[in-house]
């Protein structure tokens, strides 16, 4: 009989042991997780003092925030940082990777070796290229510039090269776990092609070209949308090298919740650019997924 | 067996829930189990001892110090563990629980938000207004009014840390900008007279000469200038002021931005010079911050900074300055004459959950430490003991920027000062006839400061890296900006 009232309900003895099973995970989830991001949400539409809210102002604080001048700027930055990163940050490694995998010798060493530069700490990474960009006679590209006779240069300070440069830091970072992944789809395409194509005779451009790229164009458009996600978030590297500077050319959104945050203490207008942010990121994720579903498909 | 299988499934399934369940419960459990088992094991051993600790207990409290030095100041440790002696003799029901607090931006709210700040603790002399709106910080008033305080507190600082008549804060110094100099780099340009004291600029175009002197002849720096973050901006107010400018003007309770008035464009037009015309700055001034800025004067990287008394410490103790190197004068006058020195306050603030017995304990132990505006045989043991360390730790010692107006402490204040002084007061005479002078003081600019000096940092920060840069369009980018952040903020 209960068996039966229970199938009414949509359970059956078999869930609760599911949901049982899962129970743990979706507490966790809910304590760290969600009720922080709905409090956040909630922050927004308030002021407060310090964190307790104190009154229900609607959506006094999103125009606040977009009204605040250095929003522009940060905005603008944001989607250059994703510019740059598309130009320098996406095809590195998918030059690296087709390199590797041609490579014949050493081919362990040059993995470990690109993979190399992830192991150290970011912000130990931010601090080495900040006394390598340092202007002046005390830089240390500038030292070694100055060996070759070339003149010593702006770099961060200069402010047409900030992004790119602090891109190109994140690159040499980043690329070699990206070229990772591609090489091990490139491992997984199907050698007999390759051998078939040699056989008729293509060269190393033409087996790139034709069998290659097509097969890792999948994977490309995955992880292009990843590191779309990923820069829309950068923080520290600008905030460490720069703080945003010189005259705002490379603060980001990120770096506006943080001093909204940190600097000014005014938690809910943190709360509000926050939740702006994830909305962003909803969208792109979605995307995400469904570019990921169709490649399932 | 299946069906035991499931069940023992089931089982651990509610254990790791329950398990989860405790972890998240409240803090005040796990100290009320410590507190059990300590009581427990207490009556194992002697139980009439068991009752009379809690007895005590009931009336003992406790006083965290934040402002206790950090593990690797040794001998600061020491001085401290002489006041706690001296405290406890008085105090015998006072635990004082050490717990060095470095005030910083991002820790501090988990701390007053989680009852964790310690009852005393030093900030930071931006933070004041922002922790008593964010009412982290305890209303004092009342046990200053007690004792007798609240007239003796420097009435600009007393501004700084009081919200609508109530106090929440106290000074631990004052402080006015000047200019701190290293004697070695002027010696080496030549810029010393017949006593070979430095030659200090009266007006800032004499500094950027000097500057200029000392770079041609030793290749370092001749100022260093901040541009990293808000202090640039702090410390460019200073100067436009000398330059005639007033940067926020108010009417009727409200705020003007004044920010791009001829006199701040002419000031920052200077500043533009010193990196073009003069080329006298540091490396990279955008990415100069207060502490840096000790460091390029300490190790002998720039030859001037502008900083304040309370900070002698800096370029010696810090970055190894030797005592007798460093000058501090007047900051430079500008073009018709005006000179000032940006005034203010370092705080001691007290948590806001401390008790007023707290506060009181807390405040009798800056009584000792001769930090407060009264004088007894234990203040001036502890002042004396405090200049002492300087001297041992090759800091100078010189006055105090006058913090409380209690004319015996500052008595008091200046005798430590001539029987400790361990530098040629000479080197540090302008400075102090300068803030002696009427009208030479002036606190930071009203309305929002900080914002203020955000827009003032970008244009510091566009002049610097761009020899093109318009000054004057900048100047009314930066004069909109604030004013646009003064009507959302401040002018509601």
């Amino acid at each position: 009989m209960k068996a039966v009232s229970n199938k009414k309900l949509g359970i059956s003895k078999k869930d609760i042991s599911g949901w049982l099973i899962m129970l743990p995970t979706i507490i966790l989830f809910a304590f760290f997780v969600w009720e922080p991001l709905g409090e956040s949400v909630r922050l927004s539409l308030y002021t407060a003092k310090g964190i307790r809210l104190q009154e229900f102002v609607g959506l006094d604080n999103y125009a606040l925030v977009l009204n605040h001048p250095d929003f522009l700027a940060a905005f603008k930055n944001t989607f250059t940082y994703i510019l740059w990163s598309l130009i320098i940050g996406f095809f590195t490694p998918i030059i690296m990777a087709v390199l590797i995998t041609e490579t014949v010798h050493f081919k362990g060493l040059f993995k470990i070796g690109v993979y190399f530069p992830n192991i150290m700490p970011g912000m130990a990474m931010v601090m080495m290229w900040g006394f390598f960009f340092r202007p002046g006679d005390t830089g240390v590209l500038n030292i070694l510039l100055s060996k070759l006779g070339i003149e010593s240069m702006e770099w961060l300070t200069n402010p047409k090269l900030t992004i790119p440069l602090i891109i190109a830091t994140m690159t040499w970072k980043g690329a070699g776990s990206t070229a990772l992944i591609y090489m091990a789809g490139i491992n997984g395409i199907n050698p007999e092609l390759y051998e078939a194509a040699t056989l008729d005779g293509a060269g190393i451009r033409q087996r790139v070209r034709f069998i290659t790229l097509p097969n890792i164009f999948s994977l490309g458009k995955t992880l292009l949308i990843l590191q779309v996600i990923t820069v829309f978030q950068i923080l520290y590297e600008p905030l460490v090298m720069t703080n945003g500077g010189p005259n705002n050319r490379s603060i980001s959104i990120m770096q506006l919740v943080f001093n909204y945050a940190f600097r000014d203490y005014n938690y809910p207008a943190a709360a509000a650019l926050s939740v702006m942010i994830c909305i962003v990121l909803v969208i792109l994720s979605a995307f995400y997924f469904k570019l990921t579903k169709s490649k399932e498909d | 067996m299946k069906k035991f299988k499931k069940l023992i499934s089931l089982l651990l399934c509610a254990l790791l829930v329950m398990s989860t369940l405790i972890a998240c419960g409240k803090k005040d459990d796990t100290q009320e189990t410590t507190q059990g088992t300590s009581q427990e094991d207490a009556n194992s051993t002697t139980p009439t001892q068991a009752t009379e600790a809690t007895d005590a207990a009931a009336d003992n409290i406790q006083l965290t110090l934040g402002i206790w030095p950090e593990d690797t100041l040794t001998a600061d440790i020491e001085l401290h563990e002489g006041y706690v002696k001296t405290f406890n003799a008085s105090h015998p029901n006072v635990e004082v629980v050490p717990a060095y607090y470095k005030y910083a931006t991002d820790t501090f709210v988990p701390l007053a938000e989680s009852g964790n700040l310690p009852t005393i603790f030093e900030s930071w002399f931006t933070e004041p207004q922002k922790l008593i709106a964010g009412g982290y910080v305890a209303d004092i008033t009342d046990e200053l009014e007690a004792r007798g305080w609240i007239d003796k507190i420097n009435p600009s600082i007393k501004d700084l840390l009081s919200k609508d008549g109530r106090i929440y804060g106290i000074p631990r110094d004052g402080y006015a900008l000047g200019l701190m100099i290293n004697v070695e780099l002027f010696k080496e340009a030549g810029l010393v007279d017949a006593d070979g004291r430095p030659i200090y600029p009266k007006t800032w175009t004499e500094l950027a000469e000097s500057a200029k002197k000392i770079k041609d002849a030793t290749g370092q720096a001749g100022l260093c200038l901040l541009a990293k973050d808000n202090a640039g901006g702090w410390h460019f107010s200073n100067i436009a002021w000398a330059f005639g400018a007033t940067l926020t003007t108010e009417q009727d309770g409200k705020f003007a931005a004044n920010v791009d008035s001829p006199e701040a464009i002419a000031a920052m037009e200077y500043v533009k010079s010193l990196k073009w015309e003069y080329d006298v700055l540091t490396a990279d001034p955008t990415n100069e911050d207060w502490g840096s800025g000790f460091a390029e004067l300490g190790t002998g990287a720039a030859a001037m900074y502008i900083a304040a008394n309370d900070a002698v410490n800096q370029p010696t103790q810090v970055n190894g300055l030797p005592v007798d190197q460093l000058a501090m004068c007047a900051l430079p006058a500008g073009p018709s004459g005006d000179q000032f020195s940006l005034s203010g306050g370092t705080p001691y603030m007290f948590s806001k959950d401390a008790t007023p017995d707290q506060i009181n304990a807390a405040l009798d132990y800056l009584e000792i430490m001769g930090k407060a505006p009264v004088v007894t045989d234990d203040a001036i043991a502890g002042m004396k003991a405090d200049a002492q360390n300087k001297v041992a730790n090759g800091v100078p010692v010189i006055p105090r920027f006058p913090c409380w107006i209690a004319d015996d402490v500052l008595k008091a204040e200046n005798d430590i000062v001539t029987e400790f002084g361990n530098v040629d007061t000479k080197l540090f005479d302008s400075y102090f006839t300068a803030i002696k002078t009427q009208g030479n003081l002036r606190t930071e600019e009203p309305g929002s400061a900080q914002d203020l000096y955000a827009e003032l940092t970008k244009v510091l920060q566009a002049v610097i890296t761009d020899k093109n840069a318009d000054v004057t369009a900048l100047m009314k980018t930066a004069d909109e900006n604030y004013q646009k952040l003064l009507d959302s903020g401040v002018n509601k």
